[in-house]
């Protein structure tokens, strides 16, 4: 048997908190229903005062992990470099954030943040004493649309590799392995009226075991350059909103990954829709899950579901019923797969 | 993407002060999925029956206790919209809107850490005003 773990980010969750229909209890506790081991906590979604929270707060977190019995597996942060209309933080003024992040995730039993996309690469050397002596590790999230071509990232690499400490490392998103464009998300935007053949024009470029970015690319010179047989097929800005979106989703091989073992610290298994026999609509998770066995991966698989994005006005989200479904998946494919 | 949490239904009234009606307010969840800094707020607009309400003329509080003009929230970094939490859009418009059937569209615009240009998100919803007794009812 496969040695990953299971976690779920209360991120897929979402939508239930912020409507009042589930207290952060009852998402712990549907959680603990379902057999997960771990969760991921987005600290500004879901503690109120982040990065100072109330004693209160703190005091229901950890009343909460000791009575559901849940891991603390990744705390989601964000640096708000624009905090500011006229100006972007400064470099000290990042770090001052990153480092009070830091001590929030320890005193909530994290021992891993993930840094969103684009956080810059210059506030990790000045926090990583505080990272040490915390023991929190601080890994980028190398999400679709922004992955390992992007300069920001690369940049964060470039960091990473020169540090070489076990405190820094990254957080992969498995948006970067969609076979086929999400179909929730075609059939939303075709529900605000965008022109099919656009939809159908996005289908292609996967059918061609591409993603919009390297298509894209190969056209025109630039990755977030449109052809000009797209543009003609522009009706509306709903047309064009998609077109920016689909760049969201990349096609990579498994093996982009082979090079930064063991800088890989946590997986974002992001998914769009379960289909009804077991399997990601977008992403081939068998043969994710038979990877990262082979590769010895021992850490941590986050459900993290991205279809309550595609809903139209007041059409329910079966977000819990998304997240079990995933959940025994990926559970399935764990013990069925041996190194 | 979030417009699904823009405009809570059934959140529209007209509000009285002194005893006369001096503006009208509505209610709407963050479009984004955490909480934030009111400074990242970059822009609130509410318009009635197609035409935009001035943008002095709007006020913003996530705790009913403390408002903010859209301007003075260019500098409010220790106030928090946080997640979850119903904010209040406040337009100061004395005698509040009239009698019977508006539409009323509210456009909440923020600012990401990641992404060049600011979040958007828009929703119409059609607003019945009863006067005399400032009820009123929104329907999709």
């Amino acid at each position: 048997m496969s040695q990953i773990k299971r976690a779920v980010s209360l991120y897929s969750l979402q939508d239930k908190y912020a409507r009042g229909i589930m207290t952060l209890e009852d998402l712990f506790s549907f959680l603990v229903d379902i057999g997960v081991e771990g969760v991921e906590f987005i600290t500004d979604q879901m503690m109120q005062g982040t990065p100072y929270p109330s004693e209160g707060s703190l005091k229901n977190w950890d009343r909460l992990i000791e009575k559901y019995n849940l891991k603390p597996v990744c705390n989601d942060i964000f640096i708000n470099t624009k905090l500011y209309k006229n100006r972007v933080l400064t470099t000290k003024e990042s770090v001052k954030m990153l480092v009070d992040e830091i001590k929030l995730a320890n005193r909530l039993g994290f021992d891993l943040i993930r840094l969103v996309s684009m956080t810059p690469p210059e506030i990790i050397e000045p926090a990583l004493s505080t990272a040490e002596k915390y023991n929190v590790t601080l890994a980028l999230e190398v999400h679709a649309g922004m992955s390992f071509s992007h300069p920001m990232t690369q940049a964060f690499i470039d960091v990473m590799k020169k540090l070489d400490s076990k405190y820094v490392g990254l957080v992969v998103d498995t948006g970067i392995f969609c076979r086929r464009h999400p179909r929730i998300s075609k059939n939303y935007f075709l529900g605000l009226g965008m022109n099919p053949e656009v939809g159908a024009y996005v289908d292609n470029i996967f059918d061609q075991g591409l993603d919009p970015l390297q298509y894209f690319e190969s056209r025109t010179g630039n990755a977030h350059v449109f052809p000009e047989d797209l543009k003609k097929l522009f009706r509306s800005e709903t047309d064009m909103i998609y077109a920016i979106f689909c760049s969201g989703y990349e096609n990579s091989k498994f093996e982009i990954l082979d090079d930064y073992f063991p800088y890989i610290k946590h997986f974002h298994g992001k998914f769009y829709e379960m289909t009804d026999d077991g399997a990601e609509y977008s992403i081939p998770y068998d043969e994710f899950i038979a990877y990262l066995t082979r590769k010895g991966y021992d850490g941590y698989v986050a459900s993290e579901y991205e279809g309550q994005r595609f809903v139209l006005f007041d059409q329910p989200i079966d977000d819990l019923g998304q997240v079990k479904k995933h959940q025994e998946m990926l559970k399935r494919l764990i013990q069925s797969t041996s190194r | 993407m979030f417009d699904n949490y823009i405009f809570t239904e059934n959140t529209f009234r007209n509000v009285e002060s002194d005893g006369k009606l001096s503006g009208f307010e509505l209610k709407t969840l963050i479009p984004y999925y955490r909480g934030i800094p009111y400074s990242m707020i970059h822009d609130i607009r509410v318009s009635v029956d197609g035409n935009p309400v001035e943008r002095e003329k709007i006020r913003f509080s996530a705790d009913g206790e403390d408002w903010f003009t859209l301007s003075e929230m260019e500098t409010v970094t220790t106030y928090k919209w946080e997640y979850g939490t119903q904010g209040t859009i406040y337009v100061d418009q004395p005698g509040g809107l009239s009698a019977g059937k508006h539409e009323v569209t509210l456009a909440v615009v923020i600012r990401v850490a990641y992404i060049p240009v600011p979040f958007e998100g828009v929703r119409t919803r059609e607003v019945i005003v009863n006067l005399p007794k400032q009820e009123e009812i929104t329907n999709e």
